[in-house]
């Protein structure tokens, strides 16, 4: 049963856009950083978008509002050529994305060294459903914000000082859906995904925003020979989102971007949560904790479980 | 021709349509989000949100087959689509900003070659286009020189009334027939209020003014500003709806195999990649560039006018917040 919807606390925002702005005004001073990512506000009323900034002067564009929804992670990753790279990069990180990083790092996709770390403190984000402009409650939380286990990321270069209210009590709407979804029969469990991945429309918008979609061609764009079918029909779409989600097992750390971009709603991160969950009983592993050159699914050990071998 | 039609004939039409087999193509919940589809009752309908996806897909579906093969030893057996067996379809509840690209797309399909596929469609199409109610600060019709009740691209145009029913008028031969074929469900005008409009908070922009600057800055610092945050998905062509691009691939085996048409986006890395490996947008702002230029100037330059209704989709949508309304009012001036 969902809680009646209970009001968040964001009042520390403001004192974190402020923090961000005088380290950020800093940083450029100091010649620390060449460029940080960040968010700053866009035309809608309290919409936020990325940015990326190269000079002191543009530091006061900076903010951290509950509509800082995106995991900026995937900006130091992928084609992203066109962000100066002759120098340490500057990003803010909510704990979620930080786990990103933990992993891109294990995955030697990025060194610590040429990164400054700007943590934020977070009471959460609006999920990709209501307006920008709506009040951050119980209700319209992001549901990744709902089983936070990272409010305060750790191991940052800088973190805004400031105490985090202690926020309502949440219903944990993906074990919970989960958990729906497990109790099924396997006919009905596939009957739900397929009318879900009947609306993909391959927009890849969900690989596009995925940090750890960083392959240089996807194997989903392969056309000699074509791995996957890419036009967007049911047996496609199914195989695409299949291949995905087994690709991210051991390596999603649950930033749900790809869930939140969807155009279509597809609830992709119960794929990625469903997966990690099933990693974690098996091997006893939680991905973007810390920095590990071998997830499960890319070492074996004589403790693995080996029942399956007949 | 101008009438008026309650709530109870609308429905009491669209049902009539359906049992005597037309496709009738409305707003309706699928999977949890509004979509352009097939109704198999008038009770599906809702028209209180704006689909995800627009209307074009009555016309250009996201995916179709255009041809199918079959290899028996060493003959290979091709058939056609027969553009004939497409459904005569009525197309309801459409908004202006989706029923207004529909000319925009016309233009280009029935251009240099004629698309039989979409021109075959469109023919056995009526649009019966719906005032528009309900706007958020994404919508932007207005800015591009719209409005909540265009009537470009409807056959037959329903303005909301207060106390009940629709006014409506018919803007085409298809429109006239549709209110004759079935007039018992139509009556006179009546003099009711018209229900409050939506009122998108946007200023008209100067479009002329936007294609002037395009056609001199092909090279300009103001893409890599904005593209830099573009990651290179195509929701935002996805969900446009006069965005028109599309991709045609073989899928299948050696044996036999599909050839279809799928919607495609100038946003992909990979539209643009030559078979050599060269690719000339290898940036992602050249990409982005190509978007704008292609809706304010190249469709502009081609067919006089531009290649956005402003329906907002994209703004919702795009995964890192670019807002082509912000940059075209940006662009304007400049």
């Amino acid at each position: 049963m969902p809680l009646t919807s209970q009001p968040i606390d964001t009042s520390i925002y403001a004192t974190i856009t402020a923090a961000i702005r005088s380290e950020a005004s800093r940083l450029f001073t100091a010649a620390e950083v060449v460029a940080i990512i960040g968010y700053a506000a866009a035309r809608r009323v309290g919409s936020a978008q990325p940015v990326i900034i190269t000079d002191a002067a543009a530091a006061e564009t900076l903010i951290f509002t509950e509509a800082c929804v995106n995991n900026l992670a995937v900006y130091l990753t992928k084609a992203k050529k066109e962000i100066p790279k002759k120098g340490k990069i500057g990003i803010i990180v909510k704990g979620c994305d930080l786990k990103a990083l933990v992993g891109l790092m294990g995955e030697s996709q990025l060194k610590r060294e040429d990164l400054y770390l700007i943590g934020i403190p977070c009471a959460g984000v609006l999920a990709s459903a209501v307006q920008p402009a709506t009040t951050l409650t119980t209700e319209t939380i992001a549901s990744k914000c709902c089983e936070c286990d990272v409010h305060l990321p750790l191991g940052c270069d800088f973190v805004p000082s400031v105490t985090l209210p202690p926020g309502p009590q949440m219903e944990s709407r993906y074990s919970e859906e989960i958990a729906r979804l497990e109790a099924l029969t396997p006919a009905e469990r596939w009957a739900y995904w397929k009318e879900q991945f009947a609306k993909c429309i391959k927009c890849y918008a969900c690989r596009q925003i995925c940090p750890f979609c960083f392959c240089e061609q996807c194997l989903c764009d392969r056309n000699k020979p074509q791995m996957v079918e890419t036009t967007p029909r049911p047996a496609g779409n199914t195989a695409w989102h299949i291949v995905r989600a087994m690709h991210l097992a051991g390596r999603c750390a649950g930033c749900a971007e790809c869930e939140r971009v969807c155009p279509m709603d597809i609830p992709l991160n119960l794929l990625n949560r469903k997966m990690a969950k099933e990693l974690k009983e098996l091997y006893d592993y939680e991905a973007g904790f810390e920095i590990n050159d071998k997830g499960p699914l890319t070492m074996f050990t004589e403790k693995d479980d080996q029942s399956f071998i007949k | 021709m101008q009438k008026y039609i309650t709530q109870q004939n609308l429905n009491t039409l669209i049902d009539t349509l359906i049992a005597s087999g037309t496709r009738v193509v409305a707003p309706r919940m699928s999977a949890g989000i509004p979509l352009y589809e097939p109704l198999d009752s008038s009770v599906e309908m809702v028209t209180d949100q704006l689909p995800r996806r627009s209307a074009k897909e009555a016309f250009f579906p996201v995916c179709e087959e255009i041809m199918s093969y079959e290899k028996e030893g060493q003959q290979i057996k091709l058939t056609d689509i027969d553009p004939a067996r497409f459904p005569e379809t009525v197309l309801v509840g459409v908004r202006p900003c989706d029923a207004a690209a529909i000319p925009v797309l016309d233009a280009v399909f029935s251009w240099d070659y004629k698309d039989e596929f979409f021109l075959e469609r469109r023919r056995k199409t009526t649009v019966i286009g719906l005032a528009c109610t309900t706007a958020d600060d994404a919508c932007f019709c207005t800015a591009v020189g719209l409005s909540p009740a265009e009537t470009r691209g409807s056959d037959l145009f329903l303005i909301p009334l207060n106390g009940g029913g629709f006014a409506c008028q018919s803007y085409s031969e298809k429109g006239e027939a549709l209110i004759s074929n079935n007039s018992a469900l139509f009556s006179e005008p009546n003099n009711a209020a018209p229900l409050p409009l939506a009122a998108p908070q946007a200023d008209k922009i100067d479009l002329k003014k936007v294609k002037s600057w395009l056609d001199g800055h092909f090279e300009d610092t103001l893409w890599d500003g904005i593209a830099v945050r573009c990651v290179g998905c195509g929701a935002c062509a996805f969900v446009c709806p006069a965005c028109h691009c599309f991709d045609i691939v073989d899928e299948g085996t050696e044996k036999a195999g599909k050839r279809r048409k799928s919607w495609d986006a100038c946003g992909f890395w990979k539209f643009t990649h030559h078979a050599s490996g060269h690719n000339p947008r290898d940036l992602q702002p050249k990409r982005y560039r190509n978007r704008i230029m292609h809706k304010f100037k190249y469709y502009d330059d081609k067919f006089g006018q531009t290649l956005c209704t402003g329906c907002g989709r994209c703004v919702r949508v795009c995964p890192v917040g670019i807002d082509i309304a912000a940059i075209v009012e940006e662009i304007s001036k400049k």
